[in-house]
């Protein structure tokens, strides 16, 4: 199962598209998850590599958000003043300084001309992006080009801007180097700093697949070595103004150098746009279950400030050592439930043995305790935390060579990995802010790296597809390409909706996507054995049948009669492609 | 406070200390690289000044008052301003927080600062060719867009011959760049939006004659957000003027009818929202109504195919029909 959306296509009254304001997830109070900008959640991996980036720019949403604007200066620098442990004159501030003017040594500068880049192979592919590796011939120097197609982009280009620019005000040797960019045709080409490692998520995924990482991924020095890096790209962004909002492994990326580099300021805002999923042949896996996401973050009612980033580093941390995120296994609602009502989570939180993970010590622990304390004010700030004694632990970038880029998967690899379409498994479903539901599998699992938690999650395969031909010219049942479904049905307010999804035999089961769908809440409980039933006889069918109406358990309502063709009382299911 | 006093420097004496440091940065000699340094090291003095630290408060409002009173008194700003291309990347950042926070100072109802640039339009007119500087650009754009939100000098720049450079400057080849400037000019068309109808009726050939050059831009975002921001300034009541004679122009039209047809769906749809204004008006000079009526069929046939698949765009929805209501009705009209 690689995705799957719902367009509430029929009498859907889609009105969100045209307020993605802020960043905004909230529980209503009928229960409905609502993301109002899926800037958190669905961030967009591109294949197994993105490139991207964003933060907030000073004063912009986001932080502090009910204020007005005309204060969001001040608050936002209050903020900034309580980020930035820098004393007076502090020199360590002026020598960074300094060294960020002597690097900036006038050279030729990056050129805004399509001619002037040759562009290499696709490293990553999105919505409305592609990654490619390039070659800047005037400098002949390699870089990254991210190409956003501007037509796909079709809410207002304000934010697009904000984050742009938000990008080009920093210059930090831990956050993503933005050079320049420019318009081609329709096209918004970013020139960023090529970073040849790859992301950290993808280093985890190498790792747990070459490796068994049962007792922890990393060992504490990598661990401290990287975090101290990434903390040190978020002091920097907080004593800007800025908050990134989405700290995770997979927007961690490695030079071929060991230098570590905070990458995403929300690309994924902008490149899951619409319904050109479908049509686009592309590989579209939207990542970032609510999993790293602070609870005052999901709560939304007091606005938030860079305390957020700290807890999703602190989610980080245990992602460093358990190789996912704590409540990984669950669908974004119940992470949301879980996060808010349980105590914060810790690094034994998704063990499956008690001593799994006996070979951290204390001090990581507590770091990871410190980080995930669920009044924001109690945890510390980037710089607070850069003292703290685990990081005592942390090596220099050639440490990170050895442990990290030389045991990662090869550019090559990953790019063969981006292009490469195989339908992944089961997994989590998403509501962006149009309304869509989108369903996805969990990050980019197109390796059975995790494995382990896999087998729980998802039903074996129960659905042998006897008699089915179809598979027979194929060289291996992973390369089949999945089938497209649509199930027509009714929602709970009576309207006709579609709901999309991939069916990837051999993979998935009928009855795992019907518990999807009832699980996110799209499906009546009731009518969840007569959608698993009809679902399965018609991909057994499938040569022969292309679609499937049948009726449903939870009825019809007083005023209704059943009808098969209305699609009242019944439901449709069938094969798109 | 600091344990160690020596940073108990009184405000005077910050900014003479910055205002050596700028010069001596000016100057090029051979102390730049220390000059450099104290530049930014000053900088972060008065920063912290202003909004404080983690671990002190901002300044109380007589400290602040006495420095903003320096600031004028040495001309620092317009010094700071004009040798932003020379103080490095942090230190750029550093002038633009300060001389916000400065701007936004006041006492009662009175903003001194403002007061003090409306002497001092030089800071305003260096401000906006910083756009020139790649290094610069979004810098002097954060201070300029801070300065738009005061009228008085929202005014100034308005009126200023340098206003109809912004024209080149949302069309430069760096995205973030050209950006930033069309924000700028797009506020200084929108905050105030009296000084702004004023503007654009005394200014009306000369803005729009530059403002058709940004129609036909051959950078796909200058001609999709110049037709997104044309319509916003057409449909704001307070142009109301303005508007009408620009929908009595048939040349307009034309144009608008061209940007239905092109190839990008953002464009057309942009230009929706002007062509409607043409149609909807109730006193089509006879140019207008020729055009129309030339056309009647196919603009019918044309709505009624036109972005089908925003179903659940109502407004939308309702202007189309409305307007292939409007064509269909439409009669010539004689003795006109």
């Amino acid at each position: 199962m690689t995705m799957l959306h719902s367009e509430e296509s029929i009498n859907e009254n889609n009105k969100s598209a045209r307020r993605r304001k802020t960043g905004v997830y909230k529980l209503e109070p009928n229960d409905n998850v609502v993301f109002e900008n899926h800037r958190f959640l669905s961030t967009l991996a591109i294949g197994k590599r993105k490139i991207s980036e964003e933060l907030l720019p000073p004063g912009s949403h986001g932080i502090f958000r009910q204020k007005q604007s005309s204060c969001d200066h001040h608050l936002t620098f209050s903020g900034y003043a309580r980020a930035a442990k820098h004393s007076i004159g502090n020199i360590g501030n002026i020598l960074s300084r300094k060294m960020a003017a002597s690097t900036s040594q006038p050279s030729i500068p990056w050129p805004n001309t399509k001619d002037d880049y040759e562009l290499g192979k696709v490293i990553g592919v999105g919505a409305t992006a592609t990654v490619h590796q390039a070659y800047c011939k005037p400098r002949n120097e390699k870089c990254a080009i991210k190409k956003i197609n501007l037509e796909k982009w079709n809410t207002s280009m304000d934010e697009l801007l904000k984050e742009i620019q938000a990008m080009s005000s920093c210059n930090h040797e831990n956050v993503v180097t933005y050079y320049t960019s420019f318009v081609v045709r329709d096209e918004l080409w970013l020139v960023l700093r090529l970073l040849e490692g790859g992301s950290l998520l993808d280093i985890i995924r190498h790792k747990m697949k070459a490796s068994n990482c049962k007792h922890g991924v990393f060992d504490e020095a990598t661990i401290a070595t990287v975090l101290r890096e990434v903390l040190k790209g978020l002091e920097y962004f907080h004593s800007n103004g800025q908050i990134h909002r989405d700290i995770k492994a997979g927007n961690i990326l490695l030079g071929e150098d060991g230098t570590v580099q905070i990458a995403d300021f929300g690309v994924s805002a902008w490149l899951a746009t619409g319904r050109d999923l479908s049509r686009q042949k592309v590989r579209h896996t939207f990542v970032g279950t609510p999993c790293w996401m602070a609870p005052e973050v999901m709560e939304q009612d007091h606005g938030y400030d860079f305390k957020a980033d700290i807890w999703s580093f602190g989610i980080t941390a245990i992602e460093m050592a358990s190789g996912t995120a704590p409540y990984h296994k669950y669908p974004p609602m119940k992470v949301l439930m879980l996060t808010l009502q349980n105590d914060p989570p810790n690094l034994d939180t998704g063990a499956e043995d008690k001593d799994q993970y006996k070979a951290y010590g204390k001090t990581f622990r507590k770091m990871i305790t410190d980080c995930l304390q669920k009044e924001a004010s109690k945890r510390p700030t980037a710089s607070e935390l850069l003292k703290h004694p685990f990081f005592k632990k942390a090596k220099d970038k050639r440490y990170l060579q050895q442990t990290l880029v030389a045991i990662g998967p090869s550019l090559e690899t990953r790019v063969q990995k981006a292009s490469k379409r195989q339908p992944g498994a089961s997994g989590r479903l998403h509501r962006k802010e149009t309304g869509e539901w989108v369903w996805s599998s969990e990050d980019e699992a197109d390796d059975g790296a995790s494995s382990e938690s896999d087998s729980e999650s998802k039903p074996m395969n129960t659905l042998v597809s006897a008699g089915s031909s179809g598979s027979d010219h194929e060289s291996s049942e992973g390369d089949a390409p999945p089938i497209n479904l649509v199930l027509r049905m009714r929602n709970s307010k009576r309207e006709l909706n579609d709901i999309r999804f991939e069916f990837a035999v051999g993979k998935d089961s009928a009855e795992g996507i019907a518990s999807e769908l009832v699980g996110a809440g799209l499906v009546d409980g009731r009518d969840i054995q007569a959608i698993t039933h009809n679902l399965q006889k018609l991909i057994e069918t499938r040569d022969t049948k292309k679609v499937v109406t049948f009726p449903l358990n939870s009825g019809v309502s007083n005023q209704e009669t059943p009808d098969d063709k209305a699609l009242i009382g019944f439901a449709q299911i069938s094969i798109t492609d | 406070m600091p344990l160690f006093g020596k940073s108990q420097k009184s405000p005077t004496d910050v900014v003479k200390a910055l205002k050596e440091a700028v010069n001596s940065l000016e100057k090029g000699d051979k102390k730049a690289e220390k000059a450099q340094e104290d530049v930014s090291k000053n900088l972060v003095l008065i920063k912290n000044m202003l909004y404080g630290t983690s671990d002190a408060e901002p300044q109380t409002d007589i400290i602040v008052a006495q420095l903003a009173q320096e600031l004028y008194n040495s001309n620092l700003l317009l010094l700071l301003i004009q040798n932003l291309n020379r103080i490095d990347f942090e230190g750029k950042k550093d002038v633009a927080q300060v001389f916000n926070n400065i701007l936004r100072r006041q006492i009662g109802t009175r903003s001194p600062t403002v007061e003090y640039i409306c002497t001092k339009p030089e800071i305003l007119f260096t401000l906006m060719t910083g756009y020139e500087h790649q290094d610069i650009a979004l810098n002097c754009g954060t201070m300029l867009r801070e300065c738009a939100r005061y009228e008085a000098l929202a005014k100034i720049m308005l009126y200023s011959d340098d206003f109809y450079n912004y024209f080149r400057y949302v069309e430069v080849s760096t995205f973030d760049i050209a950006s930033d400037a069309f924000s700028t000019f797009k506020e200084l068309l929108t905050r105030h939006k009296i000084l702004c109808a004023e503007f654009l009726e005394t200014n009306y050939d000369k803005v729009f004659s530059h403002y058709q050059r940004l129609l036909n831009s051959e950078n796909y975002v200058t001609r999709r957000q110049s037709l997104k921001l044309l319509g916003e300034l057409l449909l704001d009541r307070h142009n109301f003027t303005v508007m009408t004679r620009y929908i009595s122009n048939p040349d307009n039209l034309k144009l608008m009818m061209n940007m239905l047809k092109e190839r990008s769906r953002n464009i057309q749809f942009e230009a929706f929202h002007v062509f409607k204004v043409f149609v909807a008006n109730p006193n089509k000079p006879k140019p207008i109504l020729d055009i129309l009526l030339r056309n009647q069929e196919k603009l019918v046939e044309f709505l009624m195919r036109f972005h089908t698949d925003r179903a659940e765009d109502e407004q939308f929805n309702d202007e189309k029909a409305y307007l292939i209501r409007q064509i269909k009705e439409l009669k010539a009209v004689q003795g006109h």
